[in-house]
């Protein structure tokens, strides 16, 4: 005889059972992406030998820009605003055409010049050390930061999932652990084919939970029955400034300009993981179709504005209501697809920091070789994940999102070292320097103690003073030897050398 | 900036989806009004996304062209000038 209190036990266990098969299946897939390979170089343990085909690498980008944020935060801004989080889709596309038209050009840089991270593109382009390690240490911060929001997202849904059994603290230390080994083992190669899993798991997952929900909702396998009684009830929902009244015209359109001009790290270093500059151009021709994952978690947000109306927190909206109204097993794919969207975006962090605090900080400081610096690369993840992301996920510190917003906000105001690259030869070190210092004080000033005046987003405000300073600096200081500049504009633009 | 019409017509149409996408292009957009039983800005927001992805699709065409070979292979005339539209 079946015991009742067994099947219910068993029953309830289903969802963490699913989302831990997803962790060893993770684990599993990263550990055989290395296939006998020796792992010890800044070449094949940081960009997998430049040898990524079209297909991991779109799902690579794909998976590591959606986060936690698709499957929490957005719906959770559906639920508070409403339309107004459909900025995130555009400047996704947006960053696609950034890929198209600079990663090419990036790889070619890697391929002919030898690098493998982008603060040591910026100190060769500008002959500066200084300048490369400065640009590494600060993008650390703002990418450790970053790793640690996914990472407490993580902890949170094994928390959510196991009903309270596996604690805050042991969720971290679980899913830190599982990145570590493949990490070590297999490098950006388990990046590759463990985003490839979780880019495929997060599409299904997040169409099978947003056409549910709205066939609970509504009795239609499609969204219009939703809308259809959001204009009735609710019509500040679908339509700007949205229902919190905070997204103006100027906002909406200053955050997507400053978000389509960060270049973060990592996205550099999955662009130089690419076989050939072409296979970067294909992989992101289709890249924005990825984005069709946001609209069905969005949804079931906006379905969370009338069936849980008094929600404490608006980011555990799907969570909440597929626990409600969902099977276990459901519920358990919600889990494992969550968790593979934190991992696949946390996980490359944790690997471009270390690659870059290797190769553009103790690399020059301490006069290593790039044998040396390869091995030291792999060693790092571990003090970076235990001994700073795992604590600071734990300890949780109020000040977090503060720092990860002045991260982001240095982020975007780097814009003049890649002007310099690719548009500029005249941009000098002191110029980027410069700029880069006026519009970061500019940024975090409006972003900390006047929070984005006249409704224009911090970022863009850094911008406007960063430019013209880092223009006028680089007038008046001397400029990078022609022959460094000429290599680099052979590639970033051959027809401005032919004039 | 691009040396060719082919060049300048990426370009162009480049800008034109990033202003599709931002004030005032979203002003106009941005009505309460049900499309296909959806919202219009979510209608809106994944038009430019698709077309974001038509445009590059494009833009691999027209380099295939111009250099009379595949620019997305290793070795490629598209690939030895950066890829330059």
């Amino acid at each position: 005889m079946i015991d009742p209190h067994a099947f219910s036990s068993v029953h309830d266990s289903v969802p963490l059972l699913v989302t831990l098969g997803y962790v060893v299946l993770a684990m599993a897939i990263g550990l055989g992406a290395r296939g006998g390979r020796r792992m010890d170089t800044l070449e094949q343990w940081g960009v997998a030998g430049r040898s990524m085909g079209p297909v991991t690498l779109y799902l690579l980008i794909a998976a590591g820009s959606v986060s936690a944020y698709t499957f929490m935060g957005a719906p959770g801004w559906a639920y508070s605003k409403g339309v107004p989080v459909f900025y995130v889709a555009i400047y996704l596309a947006y960053l696609a055409l950034v890929a198209w038209y600079f990663g090419p050009k990036v790889w070619k840089f890697g391929e002919q010049f030898g690098h493998v991270t982008q603060a040591s593109a910026i100190a060769d382009r500008y002959q500066s050390p200084l300048l490369g390690a400065l640009s590494a240490l600060v993008m650390s911060i703002a990418s450790i930061a970053y790793a640690v929001l996914q990472t407490i997202g993580s902890a949170y849904i094994l928390l959510v999932m196991s009903g309270g059994r596996i604690p805050l603290w042991a969720g971290v230390l679980l899913v830190l652990s599982a990145i570590a080994v493949y990490l070590f083992v297999s490098g950006q190669r388990a990046i590759g084919r463990t985003n490839a899993f979780q880019g495929v798991l997060m599409l299904v997952v997040a169409w099978a939970i947003g056409l549910w929900a709205a066939y609970l909702s509504t009795g239609e396998w499609g969204f219009s029955g939703v809308f259809t009684r959001l204009e009735a009830s609710h019509p500040e929902y679908l339509r700007l400034p949205g229902a919190g009244g905070d997204m103006s015209f100027s906002f909406w359109t200053t955050s997507i300009i400053v978000s389509m001009l960060s270049f973060m790290p990592p996205v550099w270093t999955q662009w130089m993981s690419a076989a050939s500059a072409g296979t970067i151009r294909r992989s992101a021709s289709w890249l924005p179709t990825y984005y069709v994952v946001i609209l069905p978690l969005v949804v079931v947000g906006f379905i969370g504005i009338y069936s849980l109306p008094e929600l404490a927190r608006a980011d555990t909206v799907v969570l909440e209501y597929a626990m409600a109204n969902m099977p276990v097993w459901l519920v358990g794919l919600l889990g494992a697809g969550t968790l593979a969207a934190s991992m696949s975006s946390s996980e490359p962090f944790i690997h471009s920091v270390a690659l870059s605090l290797s190769r553009d900080v103790l690399q020059p400081g301490l006069k290593l070789d790039d044998q040396r610096a390869g091995k030291l690369a792999r060693w790092l993840i571990f003090p970076v994940m235990f001994l700073i992301v795992a604590p600071l996920a734990i300890w949780e510190p109020g000040n977090l999102v503060m720092i990860l917003l002045i991260g982001l906000g240095f982020a975007s105001q780097v814009l003049p070292a890649f002007l310099g690259m690719f548009f500029w030869p005249r941009a000098s070190a002191a110029g980027v320097i410069s700029g880069i210092s006026a519009g970061f004080v500019v940024t975090v000033l409006f972003t900390v103690v006047w929070p984005h005046p006249l409704g224009l987003h911090a970022g863009f405000w850094g911008l406007m003073f960063n430019l013209p300073v880092f223009v006028l600096v680089s007038l008046l200081t001397r400029p990078v030897d022609e022959a460094v500049t000429l290599r680099f504009f052979r590639i970033a633009a051959p027809w401005s050398l032919k004039r | 900036m691009p040396s060719t019409w082919r060049g300048w017509s990426l370009l162009v149409i480049f800008l034109l989806l990033v202003v599709m996408g931002i004030w005032p292009v979203i002003g106009w957009i941005n009505q309460q009004t049900l499309l296909w039983g959806m919202p219009s800005l979510i209608i809106w927001s994944y038009l430019i996304i698709f077309a974001c992805s038509g445009a590059m699709l494009l833009g691999n065409c027209l380099l295939r062209r111009r250099h009379g070979a595949d620019p997305l292979s290793k070795t490629s005339a598209g690939e030895r000038d950066g890829g330059a539209a």
